[in-house]
């Protein structure tokens, strides 16, 4: 029966989720583009159309004559046999490691999938006791490693020096070092935590006495650090456990998304928001925060105020808590702050025990005095946060330290060791390089992107990626482990190690110059290697060979995390830091508040040449390979902006001009200007990109300016922004509720929309469907085949894009660069969605009741939208719409149940594309393997972006980026259409492997949850669960017997394999507004 | 007005169409012959650069394919021996055969330099396709069955199609090709060198029950309870000697061969 699909009317009283302000209000820009798979550049005018078909025949002919010429003879080909066997190494079997990610927060333990050598993907180590999953910088560090832009050469005021002018230059450094004991020298260090490098740190001070250190990190926490030396005391780390805690209120502390607190993994925090059966068993999230933040998105309260008026709500809470020290700050909040805190704390005081606050990194130290006397008065020290006790460390003066001694020219060489970059990033950079040139300071950088202060020092050394060296690092618990190269050095390079070795005197940088060992002869010893085993041998307690092998298998020693310190928190000392607060005034339309936070692509400028980072959407406002000002509603409005409008802002002296774009749930006031970008010289895929907000910024440890000024500007930029890119075109694919609605129905989420309504097995598309018995032949084989699905649960899910950086390394996903993003042509296969709903809006305050255009939320009642994320991909249909549609059966069903895609069998007609209702696939518009989307190419004297400079643009795959790609998926070419496939490459080779282990046996069955997907493995919320639904004890099984299952437009028929399990929140019925949280409409029909 | 065309004309057209059916079949011949693999790649035989002999290592001393191609069972790929391999049995100091045969200069100067010989690669899958060594020997089918008799061949030669419809040929009927593990890499392998009763022994052995060994034999009537009765239906089946179709049909089945014939199975 030939049927014409009408979608159900939207229920006029369900929730609505909407993914920006163009589509809420149903805009003309909006509605222009809705429905078409690809909105620009989809169709072409007549007269391309009829120049096209000219061209084309010209082409054709020419290139049938020639392919006649060059199929002729076959071409030659060879195969390179290894000479020498290669310890562990089987020619086409990966190899995985285990090594470590040395951050400024701390160890991140990985597991690294090598290729005959190649380091091609990594992973997070299950084995290591905060392991599991890992945020996107770490995924996509591997990119980095293989950055054709690298810093490769040392540089001298950025002209190129050879190893040996570089040793002559470093070596200098050291005797003059030496004969003044160290007067004169200053080293300036990033946040670490690696035993080796403080070691040496320590060995340096030892040998030279006057040499003075410093620690900088361009959004470091400098306050948090001095409350808790005051308040804990020195060398005590608090330790955060958030899987213990049930009440958890962040102060602009974005501790799921940039701003990880020292503590449990993520997934500790998400365990506890899952639920299968009744329960009044769930953790509660409070958040005040002046934008959204991933955090933000996760809480069941969140308030957005201004960021200035945080010491304000600390002290509220303080206060609420009977701590009267605080009153007077506590006074200067605003009124309704106390209505919302209030219910909040007694929540917090009833689940004493089980409760924490947590305040954002970047906070002052009065701010993390006052949480840090909270947190004791809520008895949450010992309960909730562990007091580890540090290794000791040598002292390390800061920024402000580093800018005296420069002035007063105690430091005339300055060793740069941070990963932030100087002169670029420092509070008044300006000011600081002016000063540094005056003072005639030596400037020795170590760094792996040719970045400003790389630039202008008088010598910089190209830094080793940490898959290419020796090094070590404690993860947040201390838990020690090794770093291990994976490869040997692409370029010369050094690692931070290396240098300091070299300032010691222990080692030569740069190429080794002696001939290779001979055969079967031990390679020569490596200094930074033996650095690092001497340091084992301290922690471990002797230099045990079979120890130290099973660290380096392992990727951790077992049992070497911190003490715990036997301290209680000096409530005393908390409050002369709370005295010393001055109160801030709340920020008014003439004077607003600016905040410098960073960036979820670029950090703090030390990602910026990484394309996978620039390319993932930022998870908040979508924004691609820029930053932009995010203005709340009331504001944005009131100076009549448009999305993408270049704004001044000027504070304090300094101004930028940025463009900006309307955020929804920002605070009235307020402006968040991300930090890292407008960086020059770092290549293609970072230069110029953005704009430097931290122009702005003044004095060290400040990132909430007070004062600023808004002027909006005339012109208005390009943003690439995908928020309103393959859209789901408003159908209701999002379902959560509250914990009460669970308790009274725990299966509310089936019942949603149509779906209590649908007929059994019945579809608009054909195919196999259901489980194969003797009614249903041509259903699924669930007896001899593997049958795969997947589930994700949107309680767990925080929406970081760690699982879109995960499938683009596994699976070979090119980058477009921004102007085919522009274009929506992003070729990421998970989309990480993102919606605001607004519970109620319009001029009667009530749940949205009638059509899209008529009533808008008011941009009050825009600022206190909801946030939810939800990742979507190739749902593996079984009734899949896209194969019905292919003309050439590029796109057919396994037997397995995967929708399986013949990259070198499709034509490119994108009719499977069109058909597609979750917008899942996408189009290889171009060769982006081999056209360097990124470059421009001169064509008669004309710069033509280099995809549509045809024959004349360059064509040539980057010979560094190519040693990244993953030899068991196929890398696409232009035409072709492509798409997630639950990572087929794994599944065949479990498969294979299964068959290898079994040989002439029976059991072909991949034994339970050992197969894992990139996206899965990659989850720090451990949101997504895959395996065999034919295995009945497997995971995806359990997962998707839970009532919370669902699938998205379940009413279409399309049978997918992958489901949502509902989102759940738990509001506190106390708490103002608790009733307009995650409304869930009872629109069953 | 005059006859602007003679007569001859008037049988033109039919004559061009005639021509034209001629021409388009034998093009559509000459394509399906010469274009297909079966045609541009059977028979390539490169010069190596070294002269190895199948025929003597394999053939004459009956050296097994794992000793050189050692990951073959384990891997993707079968692996193209290093050095070290070679220096086994000819290297100085090892085994010291013929370490001074001017045919091995090239090893011993790859050793010394570290650089690789470059070996001509003969059978090449297209990029896209994710051949699997390993999910092919751990599973009954021998090396000759893709390869053909390179223990015969002085230079090894493409010997089958190895085209997508070749290979399909062999997915929907593996029991042409399958065989006992242990005579994997025996090339010259034929069933009637099976034993019948050791055949059926060892499956016995592997716990598969006389009744279900008999079905494949004879069809859901036949029955069996032990080896004598097995081996009396298998004989009255297939004759005196062992067939192809009588190893194939009970390892497929005991086995559960069931080669996959989905895209992704190859193609990823």
């Amino acid at each position: 029966m030939k049927r014409n699909w009408i979608h159900p009317e939207e229920p006029q009283n369900a929730k609505r989720y909407w993914r920006s302000v163009s589509e809420l209000e149903r805009r003309e820009n909006f509605l222009k583009d809705l429905g078409r798979e690809f909105p620009a550049g989809d169709t072409l005018t007549d007269e391309e159309r009829e120049n096209g078909r000219r061209d084309f025949l010209k082409i054709m002919g020419a290139s049938v004559g020639l392919m006649g010429l060059a199929s002729c003879r076959r071409p030659l080909t060879t195969i390179l046999p290894y000479t020498q066997h290669v310890e562990w190494m089987v020619p086409g079997k990966a190899l995985m490691y285990a090594t470590t990610m040395p951050r400024s927060g701390g160890a991140t333990p990985l597991v690294v999938t090598t290729h005959e050598g190649r380091p091609t993907h990594v992973t997070g180590n299950p084995l290591h006791p905060l392991g599991g999953g890992i945020d996107s910088f770490a995924q996509a560090s591997v990119l980095d490693l293989y950055d054709p832009e690298r810093s490769q050469q040392p540089l001298g005021m950025g002209k190129e020096l050879s190893w040996a002018k570089a040793n002559e230059l470093l070596s200098a450094v050291s005797t003059e070092a030496k004969k003044s004991s160290g007067a004169g020298l200053g080293v300036v260090i990033g946040a670490t935590t690696s035993p080796t490098y403080l070691r040496l740190l320590g060995e340096l001070k030892v040998a030279l006495p006057q040499v003075q250190l410093f620690k900088y990190e361009a959004a470091g926490a400098e306050g948090s650090a001095a409350a808790t030396k005051a308040v804990l005391g020195a060398g005590v780390k608090p330790f955060v456990k958030l899987g213990s805690a049930m009440r958890i209120l962040a102060l602009d502390c974005d501790f799921l998304g940039l701003d990880p607190v020292a503590g449990a993994p993520i997934s500790a925090f998400t365990k506890h928001r899952a639920k299968e059966a009744k329960t009044a068993d769930m953790n509660r999230l409070y958040v005040l925060e002046n934008r959204y933040t991933l955090t933000g998105g996760m809480a069941d309260h969140r308030k957005a105020i201004p960021a200035s008026l945080i010491p304000a709500a600390a002290a509220l809470i303080a206060v609420e808590l009977g701590d009267s020290s605080a009153k007077a700050l506590a006074d200067t909040a605003p009124a309704g702050l106390k209505e919302w805190i209030a219910p909040a704390v007694r929540d917090l005081i009833d689940n004493k025990g089980k409760s924490l606050v947590l305040a954002g990194s970047r906070l002052g130290a009065e701010v993390h005095a006052l949480v840090a006397s909270i947190n004791n008065a809520l008895g949450a020290y010992g309960s909730t946060i562990d007091l580890l006790q540090e290794a000791p460390a040598p002292e390390f003066g800061g920024f402000a330290e580093l800018q005296a001694a420069v002035s007063g020219g105690q430091v005339k060489t300055l060793v740069s060791l941070t990963p932030s970059n100087l002169y670029y990033d420092a509070p008044d950079a300006a000011a600081f390089v002016k000063l540094a040139t005056e003072k005639k300071v030596k400037l020795v950088h170590v760094g792996t992107l040719k970045n400003s202060t790389a630039l202008h020092a008088a010598l910089h050394i190209p830094a080793a990626h940490y898959l290419e060296s020796w090094g070590d690092a404690r993860s947040a618990d201390g838990t020690y482990s090794i770093v291990q190269p994976m490869i040997a050095p692409l370029y010369d390079s050094a690692s931070k190690i290396e240098v300091l070795l070299a300032l010691l005197g222990r080692k030569k940088l740069g190429p080794v110059e002696a001939a290779p060992p001979a055969a079967g002869a031990p390679p020569a010893e490596d200094a930074a290697h033996t650095a690092v085993r001497d340091t084992f041998a301290a922690v471990a307690g002797g230099l045990d060979e079979a120890k130290w092998n099973f660290t380096l298998r392992d990727g951790f020693l077992k049992a070497s995390a911190y003490a715990k310190a036997a301290v209680t928190p000096n409530v005393a000392a908390a409050a002369e830091f709370i005295a010393k607060a001055t109160p801030a005034a709340a920020p008014t339309d003439e004077a607003l508040e600016v905040v410098l936070v960073p960036d979820s692509s670029v950090f703090d400028g030390r990602y910026i040449n990484n394309a996978w980072l620039q390319e993932a959407p930022d998870p908040v406002t979508k924004l691609t390979w820029d930053n932009a000002a995010w203005i709340g509603s009331v504001t944005f409005r009131k100076l009549g902006l448009k999305d993408g409008q270049h704004v001044k802002i000027s504070v304090g002296g300094a101004e930028i001009e940025i463009p900006a774009i309307e955020a929804p749930g920002h605070a009235t006031h307020s402006i968040t200007l991300p930090l890292g970008y407008g960086q020059k010289g770092v290549g293609v895929v970072g230069s110029d990109r953005g704009v430097n907000a931290y122009a702005l910024r003044k004095q060290p440890g400040v990132f909430v300016l007070s004062g600023a000024k808004i002027e909006a500007l005339a012109t208005v930029a390009e943003l690439a922004i995908t928020q309103e890119q393959n859209t789901m075109e408003g159908r209701a694919v999002y379902r959560e509720g509250t914990l009460d609605t669970f308790n009274k129905d725990v299966a509310f989420a089936q019942k949603t929309g149509m779906d209590g309504h649908i007929p059994e097995n019945i579809s608009f598309y054909k195919g196999q469907m259901g489980v194969k018995s003797a009614e249903n032949p041509e259903g699924f084989d669930y007896e001899t085949k593997h049958q795969w699905g997947m589930v994700i649960d949107l309680s767990k899910c925080i929406g970081c894009t760690a699982c879109v950086i995960a499938c683009q390394s596994e699976n070979n996903i090119p980058v477009v660069g921004k102007d085919q993003v522009r274009k929506g042509r992003i070729m990421q296969w998970i989309r990480m969605d993102r919606y605001f709903a607004v519970p109620k809006w319009g001029k009667n305050n009530v749940e949205q009741q009638s059509t899209w255009a008529e009533d808008d939320p008011t941009p009050e009642q825009l600022e206190s939208a909801e946030m939810v994320t939800q990742p979507m991909a190739c749902q593996q249909c079984e009734a899949a719409p896209c194969e019905t549609v292919c003309p050439v059966n590029a796109t057919v069903h396994t037997d397995d149940g995967l929708n399986a895609m013949a990259y070198n069998r499709c034509i490119g007609t994108r009719y499977c594309a069109n058909n597609c209702p979750y917008t899942a696939r996408r189009f290889n518009w171009f060769d982006y393997n081999k056209r360097n989307p990124l470059t421009e190419t001169s064509v008669l004297g004309m710069k033509v972006q280099n995809l549509y400079a045809g024959p004349l643009g360059e064509k040539k795959e980057d010979e560094s980026l190519r040693l990244q790609r993953n030899p068991n998926v196929t890398v696409r070419m232009r035409g072709v259409i492509e798409k997630c496939t639950y990572c087929v490459q794994r599944l065949e080779s479990a498969k294979i492997l299964q068959k290898q282990v079994q040989r002439d046996s029976k059991n072909f069955r991949v034994p339970t949850d050992t197969v894992k997907t990139a996206c899965q493995q990659s989850c720090p919320a451990d949101a997504i669960v895959f395996g065999d639904l034919a295995d009945k004890k497997s995971a995806v099984v359990k997962a998707k017997a839970s009532p919370r299952d669902y699938q998205v437009l379940k009413y279409i028929g399309t049978r997918p394999r992958t489901s949502y399990l509902a989102r759940l929140r738990n509001p506190n019925k106390n708490m103002p507004g608790a009733e307009n949280i995650a409304v869930w409409s009872n629109n069953q029909f | 007005m005059g006859n602007f065309f003679p007569r001859w004309t008037n049988w033109l057209p039919l004559k061009v169409a005639i021509a034209v059916v001629f021409i388009a079949f034998g093009v559509s011949v000459g394509v399906a012959y010469y274009f297909t693999p079966k045609y541009t790649r059977v028979g390539y035989e490169p010069t190596q650069p070294v002269p190895f002999s199948h025929k003597i290592h394999a053939g004459q001393l009956g050296l097994d394919c794992r000793y050189c191609h050692s990951f073959s069972e384990a891997s993707s790929h079968a692996n193209v021996p290093t050095n070290q391999t070679c220096f086994n049995c000819h290297g100085p100091g090892k085994g010291n055969i013929r370490s001074n045969s001017p045919n091995l200069e090239l090893v011993v100067k790859a050793n010394e330099t570290g650089k690789s010989i470059p070996w001509v690669k003969i059978h090449k899958a297209p990029d896209y396709v994710y051949f699997n060594h390993s999910a092919h020997l751990n599973r009954g089918i021998s090396c000759v069955s893709c390869h053909g008799k390179i223990n015969e061949m002085e230079v090894v030669r493409h010997d089958q199609p190895q085209s997508m419809g070749w290979c399909l040929d062999c997915h929907r009927n593996p029991e042409n090709n399958l065989r006992p593990l242990e005579q994997i890499t025996n090339l010259n392998f034929k069933p009637a060198d099976l034993k019948r009763a050791d055949f059926y022994k060892g499956l016995l052995d592997k716990k598969i029950p006389a009744k279900e060994i008999a079905t494949v034999i004879g069809g859901e009537a036949a029955k069996a309870d032990d080896l004598d009765q097995l081996l009396k239906l298998a004989e009255t089946t297939y004759g005196k000697e062992v067939t192809q179709a009588e190893v194939g049909a009970q390892l497929k089945k005991h086995w559960q061969i069931q080669p996959p014939e989905n895209c992704t199975a190859c193609h990823r």
